[in-house]
């Protein structure tokens, strides 16, 4: 479990960042928080030519708000969002929410959520909340900046729509209306393992009538998964009573979402202690429960 | 001792202890091995050649490249090839037959075996520079089918040697039964359990350091027996033992897997006297992962019978044990588990099979518990059923069944002389502790609310063997007093974790009455210990700690002649209290240093041998069961045992509680899942291998009861292995007991939350005929 060979580099701003980049012939990766590429690393799975830290890019270490959006920098620790004020209004309880399942807090403290999604991981919990809640990543590269929405950033597992040269500099999101409300649940065996399955949600409701669903599926396909079956049967339905118990009373909107979340927009994968059966199961039962979350959430 | 509950915590808790790893040895090369990705197959071709040509690898060698190297410079004439794994017959592990004609190749030769067998060994500068060869090694691998269940493996469609059966062995434990035994009861249950392979996980992998020195070889190893290792090791070479000195450092824990002469050791110690340089290997965990001995693996059927009170007559149990490729290690384990399989009940007739089959996957071997757990996982999970089958309550039914107190020594039907006994103190301790009738409350009103999440309740009493088999049953110790008031206590047993520089030092104190500050221990060098055992089967306080203390008494007869001779007495007439001597008649004491000061050191040893103990104890878990994902959250874990007499409860406290923890991992998350080929589906390391992290470890209360050992001075028993033997089926009766299940064959550990999903879709006890 030792790295092979690499060069490395340590730019102090973007474009010495881009220059370090330039060399697309050879195979270069970007160290932000190393929370997943160091680990590739010593199991040799990935062995770059060159590895470019971008720790000491100061710019890249900034959490702005403004017009209704979110913008975090690349060297945005997961950590940052562990306090639900981080980010304002039912954003921040979200990612609050979600930030809990990344690992341990040593690894919070280095890992980044920029990393997340440049990293691509399907059961990653960044990707899936981008995914859901339509977040675009920013990026300079040699021609300059451009932007790419979640929905056509995700390739497949640990591919993105990343060119050669570019550095991401930023995710934005647009926050989430005062009159949202938001869930996020994750299944997995212990904590320190990737989740079987999470589900983040965020609901906005009229009455006890649902006017926006946003469903993101976390390692339910080879890809982060927004659930557009499911959240396009959940419009305009009644939320209705969601009762006491630990279940949903039958017949309750969300449990249907669940299952159409589970058969028509998720594609998952068997893992061992898994199968596709299990696996499709734990997905709807997980809708259900984080929709009822959100629901939970939204003011009266 | 201040903020440290152990004097060896200052050191290991502010990184100042000191492994093999961190031995700084100049001219040291590390050694990496190449290991086969397939299960099993035909080893055609290994080139070495580009790995040679790497920056800083100093050799690469295949098993072909080392049968061709000229005799060893220096070493043994004979040593021209590499030595293959010796075998153990200690604790009746192995057998004689079982090896013949199945020799282990520390390199493959010619057949792969088990995936992450090694094929070549790379050394270089560092570890970063071997690796780097290592990658350019290139192997040709003609793959066999592969067989890892043992009934399959047994059937011998697949042989893993040509010519010789997959079985290697076979026990049997007690006498058969007639059928009749069974038509005649009023209840049998009848199951099959899995014990899953597990891996022993110590946050330090093994680890060895070779180093030559003269015609000497100083070899520092993580290990749990020293002696051992020198043994085997001066016999592969065909070596006197004083030409070989091991040592051991700080360990990071063994659970068992840390006490043979493991393949890779044999290639560093031999590569170290070829090159006549320092060669270590530190095992990195992906290499564990593959590569380290497994415990447990064994696929059970259980028979039990009852009159219709509930009284035991009769119970049958027929293993077939997943032993690994190779038969040197744990061949005979398994027949921990048949001797064993009575448990604290009085049951007249108890017949149990072993057959210990090959099969393509790291061999098996003690991993705490070793063949315990595997027993009273079976035993417990069956009276549970049992319990249902009558209506009985299961704690009624247990206590209609223990072995009574005034009954020991009680002769077990298979064999077994228990020493000592009082199982339903410990479980009466254990329903108290919990608060049995409480959670039987709550669990009947939860059973009554449709909204609620189901409850379970389960218990497992266990009692089981600690110091070791017939043969292993000593230990040495040395005790020498110096003029300065030092006390010098040297013992044979090898600690990798255990708190043998807290509770020894303290005993020996104690035994002599004398400061316990001024009291050194030292252990774990064969230079320093002309013989010696180790730290196995939860045997240091019972059989280590007696050897010390009957050290003591010898030193203290000794200070007690030397008095009388300078006082030109009789022995008879010179008292000993609290480290002095005195004259019988009164007068004035003289301490043991002002006595050393005239007559010169003192220094004792011998070696002393104790009986088996056969500690127990009564675990209770509760845990609530979510049916619609199948998860299980242990709400908590109550484990009462009786190690006898307890020399240091801290640390004590401290082997409960960890060993349950190991225990909760069993029963719940840890497993090796392998894919169509046979191969461990591990490549991620912990990620795939799951043992319980700080969140998932429920409230955990860890109480005593005692029943001193009438086997042993100290009247002490084995502490280590509680939880691993009492606490799994205490997980899954209780998992069990929420669902209601009808057939608890659908609980197979670990407990996933598929595995736990499936079985609350199954039918309920209530439904079923």
């Amino acid at each position: 479990m030792k790295p092979a060979g690499f060069d490395y580099a340590v730019p102090r701003t973007v474009p010495e960042t881009l220059d370090a980049l330039a060399d697309t012939a050879r195979d270069i990766k970007v160290l932000a928080g190393g929370q997943s590429l160091i680990l590739e690393m010593h199991l040799q799975r990935i062995q770059p030519d060159l590895v470019v830290d971008i720790n000491r890019v100061t710019e890249l270490d900034r959490l702005s708000v403004n017009d209704g959006t979110v913008e975090v920098g690349a060297l945005i620790r997961h950590g940052a969002f562990e306090s639900p004020q981080a980010v304002p209004g039912p954003l921040g309880t979200l990612f609050s929410r979600a930030v809990v399942n990344i690992a341990h807090p040593p690894i919070r403290v280095r890992g980044t959520m920029v990393g997340s999604l440049a990293w691509a991981h399907p059961a990653s919990e960044w990707c899936a909340i981008a995914t859901a809640l339509d977040a675009d990543i920013l990026l300079q590269g040699p021609d300059g900046t451009r932007q790419v929405p979640a929905s056509d950033w995700f390739r497949g597992p640990l591919r993105t729509a990343r060119r050669p040269g570019e550095l991401i500099t930023s995710v934005r999101f647009p926050l989430l209306g005062a009159d949202s409300g938001v869930g996020f649940i994750e299944h997995r065996r212990t904590h320190f393992c990737f989740a079987q399955v999470a589900v983040a949600a965020a609901l906005t409701v009229r009455g006890r009538v649902i006017d926006e669903a946003r469903i993101g599926l976390v390692n339910c396909a080879d890809r982060p998964v927004r659930a557009h079956a499911a959240a396009q049967a959940l419009t305009g339905a009644d939320v209705g009573s969601l009762g006491t118990d630990h279940r949903l009373p039958d017949g309750h909107p969300f449990l249907r979402a669940g299952r159409i979340a589970a058969e028509q927009d998720a594609a998952p994968l068997a893992e061992p202690y898994a199968d596709l059966e299990y696996r499709r199961h734990a997905i709807a039962v997980l809708v259900g429960r984080t929709l009822r979350q959100a629901a939970e959430g939204v003011p009266q | 001792m201040g903020r440290w509950t152990r004097r060896e915590d200052e050191r290991l808790l502010t990184g100042r202890g000191r492994y093999v790893a961190d031995m700084a040895v100049p001219g040291c090369l590390d050694a990496v091995f190449v290991r086969s990705d397939v299960a099993h197959g035909v080893l055609r071709t290994v080139d070495c050649s580009a790995a040679r040509r790497v920056a800083g690898v100093a050799e690469v060698w295949s098993a072909t490249d080392l049968s061709e190297l000229p005799a060893c410079r220096q070493a043994a004439a004979d040593l021209q090839d590499l030595p293959p794994v010796p075998h153990t017959l200690l604790a009746r592990l192995s057998t004689e037959e079982a090896v013949v004609g199945r020799e282990w190749p520390v390199l493959v030769k010619d057949r792969v075996r088990y995936p992450g067998e090694a094929v070549a060994v790379v050394v270089g500068e560092d570890r970063y520079r071997a690796e780097d060869g290592a990658a350019e090694v290139t192997f040709e691998i003609e793959a066999l089918p592969a067989v890892v269940k043992p009934a399959a493996a047994a059937e011998d469609s697949v042989r893993l040697f040509e010519g010789l059966s997959n079985v290697a062995f076979q026990g049997v434990a007690g006498e058969p039964m007639e059928e009749s035994v069974w038509q005649g009861a009023a209840a049998v249950v009848e199951a099959r359990y899995r014990q899953q392979l597990l891996m022993p996980t110590p946050m330090e992998c093994r680890t060895i350091l070779a180093v030559p020195e003269g015609d000497r070889l100083t070899v520092w190893c993580g290990h749990q027996m020293p002696h051992r290792l020198r043994r085997e090791l001066a016999t592969l070479l065909g070596w006197s033992l004083d030409r070989i000195r091991v040592v051991v450092p700080d360990t990071g824990g063994a659970f068992g897997s840390k006490s043979a002469a493991f393949p890779e050791f044999v290639a560093v110690v031999f590569l170290a006297l070829t090159l006549r340089r320092p060669v270590r290997w530190i095992e990195d965990r992906l290499e564990s992962m593959l590569t380290a001995t497994r415990g447990r693996g064994q696929d059970q059927r259980v028979r039990l019978a009852a009159d219709a009170d509930g009284h035991l007559l009769a119970y049958e149990l027929t293993i077939d044990a997943d032993v690994g490729a190779y038969p040197h290690l744990g061949v005979g384990l398994p027949m921990q588990t048949a001797w064993m399989a009575p448990g604290p009940y009085r049951t007249p007739r108890v017949h149990a099979t072993v057959r210990s089959v090959l099969t393509n996957t790291m061999v098996t071997y003690p991993y705490r518990g070793a063949g315990r757990p595997e027993a009273t996982i079976a035993l417990e999970r069956s009276m549970d059923a049992l319990a249902r089958r009558l209506r009985i309550d299961p704690v009624e039914l247990r206590r209609r069944n223990f072995i009574p107190p005034e009954s020991f020594p009680y002769r077990t039907p298979t064999g077994r002389e228990y020493d000592s006994g009082d199982y339903a103190a410990a479980l009466d301790l254990a329903l108290e502790t919990l608060g049995y009738a409480d959670w039987r409350a709550e669990q009947a009103r939860r059973r009554g609310d449709s909204g609620a999440l189901p409850l379970g309740i389960g218990l497992s009493c266990y009692v089981e063997r600690s110091g070791g088999e017939p043969g292993g049953l000593h230990e040495f110790a040395a005790v020498e007093a110096h003029e300065d008031g030092t006390v010098i206590a040297r013992c044979g047993a090898a600690p990798s974790g255990q708190g043998h520089e807290t509770t020894f030092p303290a005993l020996v104190a104690k035994t002599l009455g004398v400061d316990e500050a001024r009291v050194r221990l030292v252990e774990g060098d064969t230079d320093e210990l002309p013989e010696g055992l180790g730290s196995f089967a939860s045997r240091s306080a019972q059989v280590a700690g007696a050897a010390l203390q009957h050290a003591c008494g010898l030193l203290i007869d000794e200070a007690r002649g030397c008095a009388a001779r300078l006082w030109g007495v009789p022995v008879a007439e010179v008292a000993w209290s609290d480290g002095a001597v005195s004259p019988a008649s009164g007068g004035s004491a003289m301490g043991l240093a002002e006595l050393v000061k005239v007559t010169g050191p003192l220094r004792v040893d011998d070696r002393f041998e104790s009986g088996m103990g056969f500690p127990f104890g009564a675990h209770a878990a509760v845990v609530e069961v979510d049916p619609e994902l199948g998860t299980v959250q242990v709400l908590r874990v109550v484990a009462v045992d009786d190690c006898g007499v307890v020399l240091n409860p801290g640390v004590v406290a401290g082997q409960a509680f960890g060993s349950a923890v190991q225990g909760i991992g069993q029963a719940l998350y840890e497993g090796v899942p392998f894919d169509e080929n046979g191969v461990p589906q591990l490549a991620n390391g912990l990620l795939d291998y799951l043992v319980p992290t700080a969140t998932e470890i429920p409230p955990i209360t860890v109480k005593d009861t005692c029943t001193p050992s009438p086997s042993t001075p100290l009247g002490a028993k084995g502490a280590g292995e509680s939880g691993c033997i009492g606490t799994p089926a205490a997980i899954v009766n209780a998992v069990a007991d929420a669902l209601q299940l009808a057939d608890a064959d659908l609980l197979q550990m670990p407990l996933t939350p598929d595995v736990v999903w499936r079985a609350a879709r199954a039918p309920k006890l209530r439904e079923s005929a």
